[in-house]
């Protein structure tokens, strides 16, 4: 059987890793970082690289180690240094005389190479994109239940499990029936939980790079941390979503982008890539909709990210919500990040206490 | 009489400080001791030196850790509330200055300002992965300059044309101060000089875009460095306020947390602690890819508590291991009733897995 070491994008693996079956072949990849590929990684690559890039280059260096003979990276997305990621990931693995091969996957033509090289049949090929596209709907449908339900659960841990149970579950389905099957059962399974009604969590926005966002070894299980202290949260990257809008870019000729460039328009006009003005149009956006307060995830020495730092600053001054700043790199430690973390939903309660009637436009959905 | 009283620990990177206060908030005793690398250790000494001071009339009625080794401490002492260190510090501090709108906080290798408005936190800042602004730089320039912490305090205050010193990083403040002292600088001037830097450093790292604004409080075990006091005076051009128990005011705050929560019953374990023969053990968990490395706080043979992991199936747990293994994530420290036994259900779920294999097993 010939597998495809995909890379990390949290929980969405799963739904990759179906996608992959497409070419007729095996996905070889785990829904989060393990810290020995996060050791191989940044060994292997030089210091300075954000952490995101060290993070995929153990990954595809473990892969190679278990034999994985290909492996895809994702091209030209963005206008980061996320773009020369393959051609980098490429090189050092080449220096290290690794053989695993790196298909690039992007905006490069009606066929891929990677289709071309594969070369599936029409059938073969489309069916698991129409499974993965369901599957990404019921991840989605699942995180967010969770970011509600884990801020408001009596016993600790029941919404992680329940989670980790049906992405196992997903994980391992083969049809669409039983994918649609498990999509029917989540808001039930969630339902399920004992909660707390009558508490009012406080909401909290993630905003940031989108590694950091997803990969739970890299942030270091930040929307656990938040949601048992009873933080509800809106984590600002859903694939869904993100899917959704490139398909209203290609069919309805609508870009979000368009949409969130004009919500951040008073504070950045230019284009600085990444999801830099993701995270400032949210913060503006979360402000007006009346969450409590926003975290930024921001690898250090991520370029778009960082130079959104001072205006987030601005941001949080003139809309009155806090932000934290969060920057990671190898050598940021758990202590740390809890530490930070339960001193903001310290400054959070205390707010919340002063000025207990915060407008609330809607739901932050 | 009230003889009920609460107590404070704070585990930090340097120092282990304990805080014992009345229910009114007044302290009966303070205790500040360095660290030798050992937090258990250095806890039970506290311990060992509170029962000694301790009158037998006062029975502790809770306890809070914080500092970076809260959980470790908190598992030792068997901790009622455990709680960060920033929001201990200012708890402490709003205590005794309600007016306070900024806390700066320079401990042995964490740096962080507070600011608060109204007596309620709104702003905090840490420093991320530099220790230029912090203890751990005046410590290892006195090494350098082969004079103690306190002697390069006092002859900071000396100095009345304080040398300038490159205070961006620490390797290199040395050589800068290599350089001044080969060039003839006198030690007072040198010892100012680096004072500066670790001031001007803080403000630019840490309090960068914060608004600084008086009264400003400044705690932490740095606070007890008069040429830093003078720095910080020089440099924010205002007055400074070092609180009476400035050494120990995380220990403070968090004996005021403990005497503020409505502890019923409390779970701390007794003075007696201090004689136990309390060690750590580690272990794989393995239940999946992450190969968290779990510490069991172990008391003689009973089992007191376990720290680390990804998931928090372990953390705080006391259960036999062999119960816990291959269980699901689940539990946070305070939830040792509710646990129920699950099926393996683990925390990072892996695709084509048969072909995966851990290097250390090869």
């Amino acid at each position: 059987m010939t597998y495809m070491a995909i890379p990390n994008i949290g929980n969405y693996t799963i739904a990759l890793a179906t996608a992959v079956e497409s070419l007729g072949i095996k996905a070889w990849a785990s829904t989060a970082t393990t810290p020995e590929a996060l050791k191989l990684g940044i060994a292997a690559a030089p210091e300075t690289v954000c952490l995101p890039l060290k993070a995929h280059l153990g990954h595809f260096i473990e892969a190679d180690r278990a034999g994985v003979e290909y492996a895809f990276m994702v091209n030209s997305v963005g206008t980061c240094r996320l773009r020369y990621y393959r051609h980098m990931i490429e090189h050092i693995l080449k220096d290290l005389g690794l053989k695993i091969k790196i298909f690039g996957l992007g905006f490069d033509g009606f066929k891929p190479p990677i289709v071309r090289h594969f070369d599936p049949g029409p059938i073969t090929f489309l069916k698991p994109l129409f499974h993965t596209a369901l599957k990404i709907k019921v991840i989605d449908k699942l995180e967010v239940a969770a970011w509600r339900t884990r801020a408001i659960e009596i016993t600790h841990g029941d919404t992680t499990l329940l989670m980790n149970k049906l992405l196992v579950e997903l994980s391992e389905s083969k049809t669409m029936a039983r994918t649609r099957a498990i999509r029917k059962k989540v808001a039930g399974c969630f339902a399920e939980i004992p909660v707390d009604k009558e508490k009012k969590p406080l909401k909290v926005g993630l905003v940031g790079e989108i590694s950091f966002l997803r990969d739970k070894c890299l942030n270091k299980n930040i929307e656990y941390i938040l949601g048992s202290q009873g933080i509800e949260l809106r984590n600002f990257f859903l694939l869904g979503e993100e899917l959704k809008n490139i398909t209203r870019i290609v069919f309805l000729n609508q870009n979000k982008r368009k949409y969130l460039s004009k919500v951040a328009d008073r504070y950045l006009q230019c284009t600085v890539g990444g999801h830099a003005l993701d995270s400032v149009a949210h913060s503006i956006h979360c402000a007006d909709e009346g969450y409590d307060g926003m975290i930024h995830l921001c690898p250090s020495g991520c370029m778009p990210e960082v130079s959104v730092r001072p205006i987030l600053k601005r941001v949080s001054k003139d809309k009155d919500i806090p932000i934290l700043e969060m920057s990671y790199d190898e050598h940021t430690c758990d202590v740390g990040i809890s530490t930070r973390l339960e001193a903001f939903a310290d400054v959070l309660m205390e707010r919340r206490k002063k000025q207990p009637a915060r407008p609330s436009r809607g739901e932050g959905n | 009489m009230n003889n009920s009283c609460y107590l404070g620990i704070d585990v930090g990177s340097i120092s282990t400080n304990c805080v014992i206060i009345t229910p009114e908030g007044e302290v009966l005793f303070e205790i500040y001791k360095r660290g030798e690398g050992n937090p258990i250790k250095s806890v039970q000494q506290c311990l060992a030196q509170l029962t000694e001071k301790l009158p037998d009339r006062f029975s502790i009625k809770g306890v809070c850790t914080t500092g970076s080794g809260r959980i470790l401490a908190g598992a030792v002492v068997g901790a009622d509330v455990i709680k960060n260190e920033i929001s201990a510090h200012a708890r402490a501090a709003i205590q005794l200055y309600p007016a306070v709108r900024t806390i700066c906080e320079i401990g042995g290798q964490d740096s962080k300002v507070t600011i608060l408005r109204d007596g309620a936190i709104v702003d905090f800042s840490m420093n991320l992965v530099c220790a230029a602004g912090t203890g751990s730089f005046l410590d290892s320039q006195a090494r350098r300059l082969n004079i103690t912490i306190e002697e390069l305090s006092s002859r900071a205050m000396m100095s009345e044309n304080p040398t300038n010193i490159a205070g961006r990083c620490t390797v290199f403040a040395e050589s800068d101060m290599i350089h001044k002292q080969q060039l003839g600088h006198e030690q007072k001037d040198i010892t100012m000089g680096l004072c500066n830097a670790l001031v001007r450093n803080y403000l630019s790292n840490v309090c960068n875009g914060k608004e600084i604004k008086p009264p400003i409080v400044f705690q932490g075990g740095v606070s007890a460095n008069k040429g830093i006091c003078r720095a910080f005076k020089d440099a924010l051009q205002c007055d400074i306020i070092i609180p009476p128990y400035n050494m120990v005011m995380g220990a403070y705050g968090a004996a005021i947390i403990a005497s503020t929560s409505c502890i019923e019953k409390t779970k701390f374990r007794g003075k007696e602690v201090s004689a136990h023969h309390i060690i750590t053990k580690g272990f794989e968990c393995g239940d999946c890819p992450n190969y968290c490395e779990i510490i069991e706080v172990l008391d003689e043979d009973e089992l007191i508590g376990r720290t680390g992991g990804r998931c928090g199936k372990w953390e705080g747990r006391t259960e036999p291991r062999e119960a816990l293994k291959g269980t699901g994530p689940r539990g946070s420290v305070m939830e040792h009733q509710t646990c129920r036994q699950v099926g393996n259900v683990p925390d990072l779920i892996q695709i084509g897995v048969s072909k995966k294999y851990r290097l250390s097993d090869k």
